[in-house]
């Protein structure tokens, strides 16, 4: 810059009356200032209001002839090409003020033009110029790196620069340095990345160019495009993960297309359906096998079969092969695996399962466990007459449970798939704008038709394939924490919850009921997402009441020090009332537990209603709104009632689905506590895994870990509430008591057993007796 | 809760302040404190005035509070920036323990360094194998830095 430059200072004050662009919100402004094109600031965002007030002041350096522009962007559309303008006002600073003189200031109110797009505009903005010969330079970088990038993060500027007393701190030198959420001790982050501190004061790393979020510092030495590479095949390892996901009684996601498809070209495919061999069409018999058997909706019924319609108008289907009706599509089947005394697996549709025997009918126990009516004799049994015996055999009576409750809820008429289709057409890369926007406009019941997804621009017709893949780059973006929605809970890495400060878009609410259809569209559609909530998010969504072990899952740091007052006497130690305080972008508000609670101490005779009510409050009091949002949602597509069946750990099996899990990964990256990986005991403990299957695996997993995901990169990753914590067998007990886990720790506590035998069966009714996450 | 029982320590240490340690709020944010402690006389540290910056928790006290030394330190425990390696700052945190009880620990803790748990593995092996030459450079450190 020239010698003759003058500095000078630009309060930007308020804005009054602006456009209003928006019938139902008010935007959230903020405004950009240029000097000349080459000095740029930006004031902070101004929360939904059309007269927002800044009172900013800003230092650039400026000749008689610079330009000042001022133009105000709405923060929530600013990424939308020309969406978030709200007009701009240029001003020659020699115009204002006068630069010869030492000293000068003018308060200028001038009204927003508008830009090129001529998109309307309306109101003023008020701004001070000033300059003075004396005060320069100094100030000049106060404001200047608060961009707009930051209004997402609560607290990642944690507060003014510590002042170091007496000066004692010029050697200590980098150490003191508070750096600026664009560096660290290592030095600066790469273009576009972004240090943030979560609530819990984990630091994470935000990727402004892929609006991603990740655990693990980015390095200047890795290229863009080495870590687009990086997060892609991380992409892949979680999309080969979900798609091998399933539940128990239905074959897996995905099974080999190339099969189905090489067994079209063969012509006339006949499904093996025990008793009755029907014939099935080509187009039906593909979409059944992509699906791994759900919904086809369209296609030739198989031949002999007849749709008539009752005098209701409902459909219901005649098959003349074996003179019987069913409600149940036959072109929307599920398959049963069953796993015959030859060891040959026979598909089997549970639908022919068909109408129960007569004199039958199916019951479900008030814990919700399905059970069978035999009204000629008179007796009842957890055995369904229809099933082959031989698949009920040496199975453990929890799993037929969980797999029977499947069965049930598939079975019930509100989750019966409508007639028609539901088109959904979204672009990859805007997956979450565009699903919203699809999936808001339609009603519940278009939800419930047959689901066709098309990504712009792909070819490709949606047999299961499309909509698997839909589910999966969904579940990614929408509950990424970028968007403020959602946070992971601090208790491991990746599980998710309700984020507190939701607020922050104040269209939150109906995100939330987004979510919570989406959740439901899967469950629906009989598709997973990759995604895992804390467990008190499941009990939330059963109405179950969540109670101090919810808290670990949450956050295990406030979950100890509640249990701490549990145990412990409290009388003169602990200053407590019935309130709590909760921190909303650094404003510190007093909430009461009960009426009149920041009045009532906390005593040792009333500690445990204490706990009882911050832990609610602390779990589900806090995001009722959002809840209450995210469950309306969920509800147009799967009632309450029918979801009821299921417990937390269920549910979350339903909505996530099964993972395969590599034993082999799991034991390598496992540790021991008071004992050795060639103790007798441990072989047994791994023996007994590798005989369950994928369910008892993950009920294991649930059991030990709190969830039942697995990291992507496997065993060594696994996380607990204090950082990377693999998983641990621990010593402990006697040969009489069951095992224990520690799901902070990710622990299990095994007590040496004297044979197989009673290591299995101990483990066993461990892992499927306790319901309820956190066992500690 | 958390303002209630900050203000009820910032009064208890008024009234009892404990030998060799001060603190106190920062500014008008009762949230963010500064605290010293003088060096140990039987460690390498004796002479030296130590500062750390305290931040309370909006949970304090169900959570511990974030120390860190503002003074460069030469210890197998405390690294670079400050952070302190100390079971009561972590999993060992009971709601019970004050900021008072905590620069306690923390004194005794530049007395008898553990090794075994280190936070800067480098300055734990000197301890260990050449307890001299760490006595020296502590020395030095807290000559340079601390006072």
């Amino acid at each position: 810059m020239s010698a003759r430059t003058t500095p000078i200072n630009v309060k930007v004050v308020a804005a009054e009356s602006l456009y209003k662009r928006d019938v139902f919100r008010q935007p959230d402004p903020f405004a950009v200032i240029t000097v000349d094109g080459s000095q740029t600031k930006t004031t902070k965002t101004a929360k939904k209001t059309l007269n927002p007030y800044w009172n900013e002041s800003f230092n650039f350096t400026a000749l008689e002839d610079s330009i000042l522009v001022i133009q105000v962007f709405d923060q929530k559309k600013f990424k939308k090409k020309d969406q978030g303008f709200l007009g701009v006002v240029n001003v020659r600073i020699g115009d204002v003020i006068d630069l010869s003189l030492s000293n000068s200031e003018e308060t200028i109110t001038r009204d927003l033009k508008k830009s090129n797009e001529n998109l309307a505009v309306s109101g003023k903005i008020i701004v001070v110029i000033s300059h003075s010969r004396s005060a320069a330079g100094s100030s000049a970088t106060n404001a200047s790196t608060s961009s707009r990038n930051n209004t997402g993060s609560n607290g990642s500027s944690a507060g003014a620069p510590i002042s170091t007393a007496n000066g004692e701190s010029a050697g200590s030198g980098s150490a003191n340095r508070q750096y600026s959420s664009f560096e660290d001790q290592y030095g600066r982050l790469p273009p576009g990345w972004e240090r943030r501190t979560d609530n819990f004061g984990r630091t994470y790393y935000v990727d402004h160019n892929s609006r991603t979020t990740t655990w693990q510092r980015p390095t200047l030495e890795q290229t863009e495009s080495e870590r687009g590479q990086q997060r892609q095949s991380t992409t892949e390892a979680e999309r080969r993960q979900h798609r091998g996901r399933t539940l128990p009684g239905e074959t897996p996601q995905s099974p080999d297309i190339t099969n189905a498809s090489s067994t079209v070209t063969s012509g006339n495919v006949t499904v093996n359906a025990t008793g009755a061999n029907t014939p099935v069409s080509p187009a039906a018999a593909v979409s059944m096998a992509a699906t791994g058997a759900t919904t086809s909706g369209l296609g030739e019924l198989p031949s002999g079969w007849e749709q008539r319609f009752t005098n209701e108008g409902r459909p219901y289907f005649v098959d003349h092969n074996t003179r019987t009706t069913t409600w149940v599509d036959p072109r929307r089947q599920q398959y049963i695996r069953t796993f015959g005394p030859n060891t040959t697996i026979q598909q089997q549709p549970v639908s022919q399962l068909g109408p129960l025997p007569s004199g039958w009918e199916m019951r479900l126990t008030n814990t919700a466990r399905v059970y069978f009516v035999d009204h000629n004799t008179k007796t009842t049994t957890w055995d369904d007459p229809r099933l082959p015996s031989s698949l009920d055999q040496n199975v453990p009576q929890y799993k037929r449970d969980f797999r029977r409750k499947v069965i049930y809820f598939r079975s019930q008429p509100a989750l019966r798939i409508l007639p028609g289709q539901c088109h959904i057409k979204v672009r990859r890369d805007h997956i979450f704008e565009d699903s919203y926007q699809e999936i808001m406009r339609q009603t519940p019941e278009d939800l419930k038709k047959r689901l066709m997804i098309k990504f712009d621009g792909e070819e490709g017709l949606d047999y299961g394939g499309v909509s698997r893949e839909f589910f999966f780059l969904l579940s990614h973006d929408m509950f990424n924490p970028f968007y403020c929605l959602f946070e992971y809970s601090s208790h491991d890495n990746y599980t998710l919850q309700i984020n507190p400060n939701s607020a922050i878009n104040p269209e939150h609410l109906n995100y939330f009921k987004f979510i919570g259809r989406v959740v439901g569209l899967g469950v629906f559609h009989r598709r997973f997402l990759d995604a895992f909530f804390v467990g008190a998010l499941y009990k939330m969504m059963l109405h179950k009441k969540v109670i101090l072990q919810d808290m670990e899952g949450v956050d295990a740091e406030f979950y100890r020090s509640l249990k701490w007052i549990l145990d412990n006497d409290i009388t003169d130690v602990l200053d407590l009332t019935f309130s709590a305080e909760d921190e909303r972008f650094g404003e510190i508000v007093e909430v009461d537990l009960k009426p009149g609670g920041r009045d009532i101490e906390v005593t040792e005779e009333n500690k445990h209603e204490y706990v009882e009510f911050i832990s609610e409050w602390k779990i589900s009091k806090r995001v009722e709104e959002q809840f209450k949002a995210f469950i309306d949602g969920f509800n147009e597509l799967i009632p309450q009632e029918l979801v009821n069946v299921f417990d937390e750990r269920e549910l979350e099996l339903l909505i996530g689905g099964l993972a395969e899990i590599d034993v082999e990964d799991w034991k390598k990256h496992t540790d021991y506590r008071g004992y050795q990986e060639s103790d007798q005991v441990i072989q047994w403990f791994w023996k007994c895994i590798k005989e369950w299957d994928s369910e008892q695996k993950a009920r294991l997993l649930q059991f030990t870990t709190g969830t039942s995901r697995i990291p992507v990169n496997g065993f060594k990753d696994l996380q607990g509430s204090d950082g990377p914590r693999r998983f641990t067998i621990e010593k402990a007990g006697e040969p009489n008591q069951l095992p224990k886990s520690h799901t902070c720790f990710n622990r299990v506590d095994l007590p040496p057993y004297n044979d197989y035998e009673s290591l299995k069966q101990k483990l066993t009714l461990a892992v499927e007796e306790t319901v309820g996450f956190g066992q500690e | 809760m958390s303002l209630k029982r900050i203000n009820k320590e910032l009064a208890d240490l008024g009234r009892d302040p404990p030998s060799s340690c001060s603190a106190g709020p920062v500014g008008d944010d009762l949230y963010h404190w500064q605290a010293s402690i003088m060096g140990p006389p039987d460690s390498p540290y004796a002479g030296g005035v130590f500062f750390l910056s305290i931040h309370f928790p909006t949970d304090y006290p169900f959570k511990p509070p974030k120390i860190a030394f503002t003074t460069k330190i030469y210890h197998p425990n405390i690294n670079g920036n400050g952070n302190i390696c100390l079971d009561i700052l972590k999993d060992q945190w009971s709601p019970a323990l004050t900021i008072s009880k905590v620069l306690l620990s923390i004194c005794s803790l530049l007395t008898d360094a553990n090794p075994d748990d280190p936070l800067v593995p480098e300055i734990a092996h000197i301890y260990k194998q050449d307890r001299a030459k760490y006595e020296a450079t502590a020395k030095e450190w807290t000559k340079k830095y601390a006072v």
